[in-house]
Order: structure tokens, then sequence, then C-alpha cells
């Protein structure tokens, strides 16, 4: 582990419960939870590796793998089912030729579906990385995503 | 005289979901003046409308919808001014919507910036953690017994008996915890709170605390809100710097602060028990009860649980001896429950009501009917282990009581439309598939069961006349219900019981 990784998880280890809150800045630097990540891990909180990994490994969020710089979920939620959001999914899986949890080749897009993302009323919705779309279509994601690679350059 | 002008452009997810960043991007480049100020008020929860954006100007407050409109090719306020009034402006609080609410916890919502704790101060913010201190722990416990206020996260516990158990424990140490891991499908009115007007949820907060003895609190918040996130960690400063929380709180002996916890995608966690576990570092596997957690909480010590809008609400029952909350409803339908319509629907969000209101005055004279215009086939009434109605179902009173007696729940209070479209069978199908994607694993029934569930309502979509199968799902159900720890598994059942009862030949054929 790097000193960089020690010091993000550092302030955590002190904290009753750290594990969780450590783990989300963690993979908030790296882009996902190493392997080596996972032995320091183990020894900063006084865990077993396994109890690390199980943590992990329970929650959709986290991750051992590097995924998509532009993560899309899709809400299927009943709300959002009411509003053709199934429709929606699978227009975007042949746009993208991506299944549920994959990672685009040069990994700029990852698909993934969430269960609510609190915009019921007026769906469907999606969530590009830490921005909700409401009354989502494939061309508002698609614009979305355009002019978000143009503010970045 | 004053002539300066305020421009009101929400900053809150479904305003900006559809546009209301991007307008206030534009609308803020073209400002030159003094005289104009423009303010990220909250949501008023009227979300067709979103982005909706006021003026005001010579104390009159006018607003329009700027749903699907572009303000780019504006290139002075003035022309944004006159765009406006080409909108015919009216006042928000003279729509039906808004007019036939009772508006108590979420009165302050949409007004003003969330964050501008002189106004939260001004409508009647602090003023009952500043009734606690002075009245005491037990008197503020009773006062809020007495108000008749039952936990709005679901299971309509007794809000002021939950308190009782957590101050008659003798433990140094106690905690807070506010379940904001609002995973409900159709559910938001945590959010709006919490995004809307954090200060309430603060304040609910440290009254709360301060009556049952807790120093510590944590917020379990999803990790799905990060707009929310965003506004409680600011709200949190703020009210640190006004010595609302942190030591000696207004000069009282009173030490309380808040610790902001992020979940990280996992619905079993809005259980109390999951969400304690996550909270401490571990799966969210959820434990058994007794210890109930205001015996035996987080970390062992005794905890008192209730979610945002149970929260939330504290504060307005401490304004006056009988709070204008408890005058309303009666049993355990007490006070106001804010009901949050979506789904197929003209006019969705937030609706905060008596609890004797029927579904038809929700569905018809506030959503306005569905959003397509075909008629309306089934509503979901409390999330994904809620039941559905049917259309003729239409004048089912919204109390406790009456859902109840559908073996229904009111829950979070989620109301969900659909039309003629939809497939029930599916629907029915969605409840175990979403049991299978979220169950903790620790009851064999809901863990495999809710698999095995699945895959006979898929034998049923194809043969809805096999008895065998029927007999089948009916007998899971029955498992799933009497041993699951939770309600996770208890209550998968509840949305497929109401199928196979109000939409006959549906899933079943008999």
């Amino acid at each position: 582990m790097s000193i960089d990784s020690r010091n993000i998880i550092k302030p955590f280890v002190k904290k009753k419960g750290g594990l969780m809150p450590a783990l989300q800045a963690l993979q908030d630097y790296l882009g996902f939870i190493s392997k080596d990540n996972i032995a320091e891990l183990a020894i900063a909180f006084n865990y077993s590796q396994a109890e690390v990994i199980d943590v992990i490994t329970f929650y959709d969020d986290f991750r051992l793998a590097p995924i998509g710089k532009n993560i899309i979920k899709v809400c299927q939620a009943e709300a959002c089912q009411s509003q053709n959001c199934k429709q929606l999914l699978s227009d975007l899986t042949s746009y993208f030729g991506l299944e549920m949890d994959e990672t685009s080749d040069d990994l700029n897009i990852t698909l993934k579906e969430v269960f609510c993302l609190g915009n019921c009323a007026i769906g469907p919705s999606v969530m590009i990385n830490n921005t909700v779309i409401g009354e989502a279509t494939t061309e508002k994601i698609l614009s979305h995503l355009k002019n978000d690679a143009t503010q970045k350059l | 005289m004053n002539d300066d002008i305020k421009i009101f452009i929400p900053n809150e997810t479904s305003a900006n979901s559809v546009g209301a960043n991007s307008l206030y991007q534009t609308i803020n480049k073209l400002i030159n003046d003094e005289k104009v100020e423009i303010i990220r008020n909250g949501s008023w929860g009227a979300f067709w409308l979103e982005p909706f954006i006021e003026i005001e100007k010579d104390g009159i407050r006018k607003g329009a919808s700027y749903k699907n409109i572009n303000l780019s090719h504006l290139s002075t306020i003035e022309e944004f001014f006159l765009d406006f009034e080409k909108r015919t402006p009216f006042d928000i609080n003279e729509i039906d919507f808004i007019k036939k609410q009772n508006r108590i916890v979420f009165s302050r919502i949409g007004h003003e910036d969330p964050l501008n704790i002189e106004y939260y101060k001004n409508s009647k913010g602090y003023q009952s953690l500043l009734t606690a201190l002075e009245i005491g722990p037990q008197e503020t416990i009773n006062r809020i017994k007495e108000s008749g206020l039952t936990g709005r996260g679901g299971a309509a516990f007794p809000t002021g008996i939950k308190m009782q158990t957590v101050f008659d424990q003798d433990s140094s140490v106690k905690y807070l915890a506010c379940n904001a891991d609002e995973g409900d499908g159709g559910t938001f009115s945590d959010r709006l709170i919490m995004e809307s007007d954090p200060f309430a949820l603060i304040e609910g907060m440290t009254i709360a605390a301060y009556a049952v003895g807790a120093s510590k609190g944590y917020i379990y918040l999803r990790s799905e809100y990060p707009l929310a996130k965003d506004f409680l960690i600011r709200a949190i400063d703020i009210t640190l710097d006004n010595n609302y929380l942190g030591n000696n709180i207004q000069n009282s002996d009173f030490n309380f602060d808040i610790e902001l916890r992020i979940g990280a995608g996992s619905y079993v966690c809005g259980e109390e028990t999951a969400m304690m576990e996550s909270i401490e570092g571990r799966r969210g596997l959820v434990r058994s009860k007794p210890p109930l957690p205001a015996i035996n909480g987080l970390f062992g010590r005794p905890t008192l649980i209730n979610n945002v809008v149970t929260l939330a609400t504290i504060p307005a029952l401490l304004l006056s001896e009988q709070s204008d909350f408890s005058q309303i409803g009666s049993n355990k339908s007490i006070g106001t429950m804010p009901f949050q319509l979506s789904g197929n629907v003209n006019h969705g969000g937030l609706i905060e009501t008596r609890f004797d209101i029927s579904l038809n005055e929700i569905v018809k004279d506030f959503g306005y009917g569905t959003k397509s215009g075909e008629p309306i086939h089934a509503i979901q009434i409390g999330g994904p282990l809620g039941i559905y109605l049917s259309s003729s179902m239409l004048d089912t009173s919204l109390t406790i009581e009456s859902l109840q007696a559908l073996k229904g729940s009111v829950g979070h209070g989620g109301i969900i439309v659909f039309d003629n479209s939809v497939d029930m069978a599916e629907q029915a199908k969605f409840a175990m598939e979403f049991c299978v994607k979220e169950s903790c694993g620790k009851c064999t029934p809901c863990r495999i069961g809710s698999v095995r569930g699945v895959e006979i309502i898929e034998r049923l979509q194809k043969n809805k006349t096999s008895k065998d199968d029927a007999t089948l799902l009916h007998d899971l159900c029955e498992t799933l219900e009497a041993t699951s720890l939770c309600a996770m598994g208890g209550m998968t059942p509840n949305p497929i019981h109401s199928i196979i009862e109000f939409f006959p030949n549906e899933l079943i054929e008999k």
C-alpha cells in the first residue's frame, strides 16, 4: 500500500466503526479497493482479511476492480417502472453494447441498475456519477455525457 | 422604496434533475446589478412544475414553470424578466396542490435558502429546543407521548414510548441514530427535509438526544443522495457555529454532536438493526430482537433510532402545550403524514395532509390523473413491501388502521400510480426479485425462498391455472412471514397477496 492510501485511512482508524468510511475514502481516491488495500485495512482495523472482503462484497457501491469513469445508474424501482424504465434500460444496453454491471473496454462507461433515487415524481430517473437526470431519455443521457466531457477538456 | 429584486431558483435534486442548475448558471451570468439577487431556495415539492422559478418584487412573489425551457439565447437580465412575465406567473401558495395541504412539518420548504439559519429562526426554528432545555428531558418526552406521534419510517411505533425506554436505561453512554436510508421506491420525503429544511432535522435530533440523554448522534444517509449529503454537512457546520450543536448548547450543560455516515447501496440497511451493523463497520446483516435497540443498540449501548421525518416532526410538537399537529386525526393516525405521490401521474410531489384522506382525493384532486391519460389500473402504497390496490378501491382511506385492515401499511407514505399497461404478474415477480437482490442473507426463507418465489411466479406467468404452483406460492409466503427476522422477508409477501386478492385472474386464475 502506498503512503497515500495509508494517509487516507488513517483518520478513520480511531473512529468507532470506521471501516466503511475508510473504504469509501479509499475508493474515492483509487477508484476501487485493491488486494493490497485489503491486507492493510485488515491490519489497521484489527479485522481478518476475510472480514474486510465480507464488508466490501456485501455493499453494491464497493468494487474490487476499476470500473468506468462514468457510472450510469438506471432506476428500476416501482415509480420508474410505471414510466417505462425497463425500456430505457434496454435502449441503453443496446446503445452502449453493454450488459448490466458491465464496463466498456475503454473504461469510459459502466451501466448499473439502482433502486430508487428519490426522484420518483418525474421519472424515469438516471444517475450519472453524482448527477440525477429526471424524465430521462437516451438522448438526454448522451447529451449530458457530451456536455460533461466538453467541460472537462 | 425598496426596488430590490429576488430571483428564486431551487437547488434540490428533482428541480436540478430537470435543469434548475443550468438555468441558474444562465441567469446568474446575466446579472450586473446589485439590486438583483439570486436565492437558491428549496423545492416546494410540486415537482411537475420544476424547475419552478420565482421572482419577488415590491413584496410580491410569483413564480413560473421553466420546464423544458432553454434561456441560453438571452443576453440581458431585462430580457429574462420579460420572458418571465410572458409566462403568466402565479403565487404557488394559491394553487390547489399546495392550498389543500396541511403543511406543518414541511411548512418551511421552498420559501428560502435552506441554509439561511436566520430564516429558520424567524420561522419558529429553535424555539422548541429552547423549550425542551427549559422543561427538562422527562417533560419533553411526556409532550411527545401526548402528541400521539408515531414513527414515519414505516413501522408506526409510538415515538414517545421509544424515547421513554431509552431514557429509562441506566447507561453512561447513549446514542441517537437517524435513519436516512430512505430506500423505498416512490419515496422522497426524507430527502426533501434534508435538502430543503435540514435545520429541522438537526433541531429534532438535538431535542430527542437531550430528552433521552444521548451525547452523540449519527445520521445514516444513503449514498444515492449526494445533494442531501452536501446540505447536511454544511447545515451541521452552521449549527455548530451558532451553538445549537456542540458543547454547552445555548449555555446549557447539554453537549451533542452529529456524525454523518454514508451507506453503500444496500436497501436492507434501512432496517434498524442492519443499519446499526453497518454503522459499526460490518455487513448489513439484521440482528434478532430482543434485545431492542432502545436497550442494547449501537456499540452495545441504548440507542434511539428514528427516521428523518419523525425527528423533523419533533420541533413542531413543542411549539405550544397543545400542538396543532396533535389536533388532527384519531386513533393511531394522529397528525399529518407526508404522502409522496409518484409514478404515472400528472402532478407528482410531496403532499402533507391528514391520514384520513381517500386515495381518490390523492390521485385525482392532487395528482390530476395519469400522465399517460390511460385509466388507473393499480396503486402501490407504502414502498416495495406495500400492497397494490385496484382502481375499484379508490375510496380507501389512508389511515394506518384502514390499510392494516387490508393487510397493508402506510409505510413511509409512498403512493405509486400505474395505468392499464401494467402487468400485475410482473409486479408480483418484482417483489420476489427485489427480495433476491436486497435480502441480507441471514434468514433462509428470505435468502432462498425469494429465489424459489421468482421461479414459481415465472411458472404461473405461463400457466395461471396451476393449482400446485398457487398452493406452493401461498405456502412459501406463509413461511417467509413466519420465519424472517425482519420486514424484508416478512413483508415481501404483502404485494403478492394483494395482487392475488385484488387483481383476480392477473396472477392466479381460480
